[in-house]
């Protein structure tokens, strides 16, 4: 059996209180149909999101990272996401420079009145990690026995 | 040599004497020819204890940062990568230039390794000059190690930095000497935080070193004082130059510690900064 065959990647998404969540929730609402890799993490606001977040997601086991705010200009706390921007661009250069494939993280502006725009996001970076298959870079090392077939131990 | 070495031993001796500071960070011998050790001199009479030769090495501004509130100023010897740390501390608040009394010795090239990126020779910012500014010497190619790191596959590159972590012992000698690794607490030694694995393996020494090139890439004056100690030998500045690069190509120019006025990339934004999140 291919490690791919059958895999569910497993994506965190961290989203803004103010804007993306808001999406997140209207898509919800709407009864909009997305994949249900997702897994929201809300946090007040894109720049509470440390570069270390994605780091030990990477390693507890999640395929794909997205950290999703507002619109550079639309911040609740009027500059959050423009230091989100310079730091994210610096972290994903980081992460794709240590080996990280581009794919597995993301960063996007949705606002709180794009459920449509939050339903694609998560659809092709899921349709991305399926095709990508499960991460083994920066993954602790598993227990013996314990989620045995389903990702295995770093390269 | 002996001549400069002198220079130092009587300013140093002078300054003590007026009282003018409390003491002065300088560079002692061993008992090994080919090794200087940081000294704190207190009194006149130490002063000739003071040696100056091509294998003072350390960089002596991280210190400044174990004593921030001085009673007296600090006298402190300041070479190109003295004053730039000294520059960035004061622009990241750590220490005040007032409380610093900075005795110019423009470099004459030293015997260690981290010397090769070396792009200021002469202290920028100093109270006293005690010799004539050398010429900087042409550095080696900034980016030469990042661009070579770069063209490997990324799970090439997965792979070198796993092997250069897994030589990594997490003894932390990287932040203790690093200058601007400048928090009160770091957050390795927070235990139970959960931000950092303390597992000695590939995952958790690989998630310390993007982490620690994260927190001073920015800041980073390119000193070099983190390989110079790192007892296994390992490249990590290969981390943190890339971090440089990476801002050099976003914003343009960049270099730190050239003056005490500049911000950090990441402590500043710019609304004009590239959108690549849409």
């Amino acid at each position: 059996m291919s490690l791919t065959e059958g895999f569910e990647p497993k994506i965190i998404a961290f989203c803004c209180n103010w804007c993306t969540y808001t999406g997140a929730d209207l898509a919800g609402l709407n009864r909009m149909k997305y994949p249900e890799n997702v897994h929201v993490a809300r946090v007040p606001c894109s720049g509470r999101v440390n570069p270390q977040f994605i780091l030990r997601a990477f390693q507890k086991g999640c395929d794909g990272v997205m950290v999703c705010g507002c619109h550079p200009g639309d911040c609740h706390y009027s500059t959050g996401n423009y230091f989100t921007r310079r730091r994210f661009m610096l972290m994903k250069r980081m992460l794709e420079y240590n080996g990280i494939d581009p794919g597995r993280f993301h960063a996007r502006w949705i606002s709180g009145s794009e459920a449509a725009k939050f339903r694609d996001t998560v659809a092709e970076v899921s349709e991305r990690l399926r095709k990508l298959g499960p991460n083994t870079k920066y993954r602790e090392a598993l227990r013996e026995g314990a989620d045995a077939g389903k990702g295995g131990a770093g390269i | 040599m002996s001549d400069r070495q002198e220079k130092m031993r009587q300013s140093a001796e002078k300054l003590l004497r007026d009282g003018e500071v409390g003491y002065v960070i300088g560079w002692g011998a061993t008992r090994f020819c080919d090794r200087t050790t940081p000294v704190f001199i207190d009194s006149p009479e130490g002063a000739a204890s003071l040696v100056w030769n091509e294998h003072a090495v350390n960089s002596l501004a991280k210190y400044l940062l174990d004593d921030k509130y001085p009673d007296k100023k600090i006298g402190l010897f300041a070479r190109g990568c003295e004053s730039r740390a000294v520059n960035r501390m004061i622009k990241d608040n750590q220490v005040k230039r007032e409380s610093l009394y900075l005795i110019g010795v423009p470099c004459d090239g030293k015997s260690s390794d981290r010397c090769r990126l070396c792009r200021e020779r002469n202290p920028l910012v100093y109270d006293v000059l005690l010799w004539e500014p050398e010429a900087n010497a042409a550095p080696a190619d900034r980016f030469e190690r990042v661009r070579g790191v770069e063209a490997m596959s990324p799970d090439e590159r997965y792979r070198y930095w796993g092997g250069v972590y897994d030589r990594c012992i997490r003894c932390y000698a990287c932040r203790n000497a690093c200058p601007v690794c400048s928090c009160r607490e770091c957050y390795v030694d927070m235990g139970r935080t959960g931000f950092q694995g303390k597992q000695h393996s590939r995952s958790d020494n690989q998630i310390f070193g993007v982490t620690r090139a994260f927190h001073v890439g920015d800041r980073c004056i390119e000193c070099g004082e983190c390989e110079r100690a790192c007892p296994m030998g390992l490249p990590i500045m290969g981390q943190t130059q890339k971090m440089l690069k990476e801002i050099n190509e976003l914003s343009g120019e960049y270099e730190c510690g050239l003056d005490a006025d500049s911000d950090s990339f990441l402590g500043r934004f710019d609304l004009d900064d590239k959108d690549e999140f849409m």
